[in-house]
């Protein structure tokens, strides 16, 4: 077997591999006698078929069948022998196929990048730390009480945080325009769901009333066509409605799945509640910025076929996150759409991969452990669920997947500038930025 | 003797251990052939559309067998072989072409 490579780009690699004549005639010579032997043809006992019938009738397609072996054995062995790792398959061109002539194909496959991973140490990372403070619960609990409230028809103004229906019909210089028209629509006042100025043109009104309200679309809005137009809206208020919120009692405990029975356990589930979600964020935070740093310092190129297959991935994610999208076919979604997140999702796991290597981290297992416990946690029968993840090796490679994962990111901050920032609860559990 | 006959005459090849052992030794090829075709149709049939030259033919009828069913008798249809034996340096590959 001969094997030349050529580089054609960066990443792409080019195999050339001869396989000789004999290889191949002996293959298909063992498989003639194999089915000369089993198979049936009018005019011939059972397998006395003679081979040089077997071979006129069968001969081509058994060819072809050993040919796909031998490319794929001698890709496989081509690759190890020159100690190349291809990222994805290899798209195979034949190049001679002629019987009793040595067989030639190409295989043309992409590589792993080489990554030399630049410098940590100069890299400034901004650690946010936060505590759950009481007005933070307070604020929470009143959000939790806002939910589930009970609403009341009134006849006095509509204040902020009262509820109103309302029909309305919106203009911009006195025409009237898509999607400016809505009946029967549900709106609280506060709630910031409507443009800026909508809301507060309706504090004050009763139920009955029609009002005109000023308001003007955002310079960011989303509509094209309606960016910072300023907009008269014709609206009349059908009902107004306040807020009772409801008594701090076992029953609305019960509603948000908690087993308190006075207001204190209650508050102390809560807060650890939002202890959990804080860390979270924040850890989420924190390593999302470790590997923005860790890409925006190590620019490499990244094998497309990677890139097309995490695209794929993100597509059918995204395809399950419509939700009921049995119909939706994945491929339907414009690739360009997920392009960007798919390139950067491959080079992360690159670099990581490599950061990995480099530092020789490897799982611990009581960091396993203790994750596994954290997942458990959240279950109602935490030991079931932990026996689970160790009965199961697929899974606890996931676990262990994203161990060392962490492990890599704490290794990344050992090396980098950590600035500690402390930042207010709410801030702490907002997305981070892209 | 016309054309249109020759094409009528022979009805294609007889593929058999036999057949396939007398095409190595004897350099025969055994066709089946029409009913009422003569050694002499049959010769110039092979040599116009194989392109080859014949030294003999021998031709045989074999009955076909009396088969019974529930309703009675019934009876296969016969079939009228022929070897036809090429002269040296002439070959006729059938199956290559399938």
């Amino acid at each position: 077997m001969q094997v030349s490579v050529e580089t054609t780009s960066a990443l792409e690699r080019q195999m050339t591999i001869t396989v000789p004549a004999e290889r191949i005639e002996n293959d298909v010579n063992k498989r003639v006698q194999h089915t000369a032997r089993t198979t049936r043809l009018d005019g011939f006992r059972p397998g006395k078929v003679p081979l040089k019938v077997v071979k006129q009738r069968y001969g081509a397609s058994i060819r072809q069948d050993v040919i796909g072996e031998v490319i794929q054995q001698s890709f496989y062995e081509a690759v190890q022998q020159e100690k190349i790792l291809p990222a994805g398959g290899p798209q195979i061109d034949f190049k001679n196929d002629k019987d009793g002539e040595d067989f030639q194909f190409t295989a043309t496959f992409e590589v792993y990048p080489e990554i030399a991973l630049a410098d940590y140490s100069a890299v400034t990372i901004e650690k946010q730390s936060s505590e759950v403070k009481d007005e933070d619960l307070e604020k929470m609990i009143d959000t939790l009480r806002k939910q589930q409230a009970d609403w009341s028809e009134v006849e006095s103004d509509a204040k902020d945080g009262d509820r109103l229906k309302l029909d309305f019909e919106g203009f911009i210089d006195g025409e009237a325009f898509e999607g400016g028209k809505a009946e029967a629509m549900d709106l609280v006042l506060g709630s910031n769901s409507m443009i800026p100025g909508f809301e507060d043109g309706l504090v004050g009104a009763k139920a009955g009333d029609e009002v005109e309200v000023n308001a003007s679309f955002p310079e960011e809005y989303h509509a094209e066509n309606l960016k910072g137009k300023a907009a008269v809206f014709k609206v009349k208020v059908l009902t107004v409605s306040t807020p009772h919120l409801p008594e701090l009692n076992e029953e609305l405990f019960a509603k948000f799945g908690l087993e308190a029975t006075d207001l204190e356990t209650f508050k102390v589930e809560v807060r650890s509640n939002m202890e959990r979600e804080m860390k979270n964020a924040l850890k989420m935070k924190l390593k999302d910025q470790v590997f923005t740093q860790l890409v925006d310092i190590n620019a490499i190129e990244v094998p497309s076929s990677l890139v097309d297959s995490e695209i794929e991935n993100l597509r059918k994610q995204a395809v399950q996150r419509f939700g009921g999208g049995a119909d939706i076919d994945p491929s339907m979604l414009p690739k360009e759409m997920f392009e960007e997140q798919a390139k950067r999702r491959v080079t992360v796991g690159l670099l990581v991969q490599e950061v990995i290597k480099a530092n020789e981290i490897k799982a611990d297992d009581e960091r396993v452990r203790s994750t596994v416990e954290e997942m458990a946690s959240t279950y109602q029968d935490p030991k079931e669920v932990i026996d689970w993840y160790y009965s199961n090796d697929e899974m606890l490679n996931q676990v262990k997947g994203l161990v060392l994962e962490d492990q890599a990111v704490d290794s990344l901050l050992a090396s980098a500038n950590v600035t500690e920032v402390a930042v207010a609860y709410e801030d702490a559990i907002k997305p981070a930025q892209q | 003797m016309n054309q249109e006959r020759l094409y009528k005459v022979l009805l294609g090849p007889h593929i058999s251990e036999k057949a396939t052992i007398i095409a190595d030794d004897a350099q025969q090829v055994v066709f089946r052939v029409a009913k009422d075709a003569t050694k002499p149709e049959i010769k110039q049939a092979v040599e116009q559309l194989f392109n080859v030259k014949v030294s003999d033919v021998n031709v045989l009828n074999a009955k076909g067998k009396t088969k019974r069913t529930a309703r009675g008798l019934g009876k296969r249809s016969d079939v009228r072989k022929a070897y036809v034996c090429l002269a040296a340096g002439s070959e006729i590959d059938f199956l290559g072409g399938e």
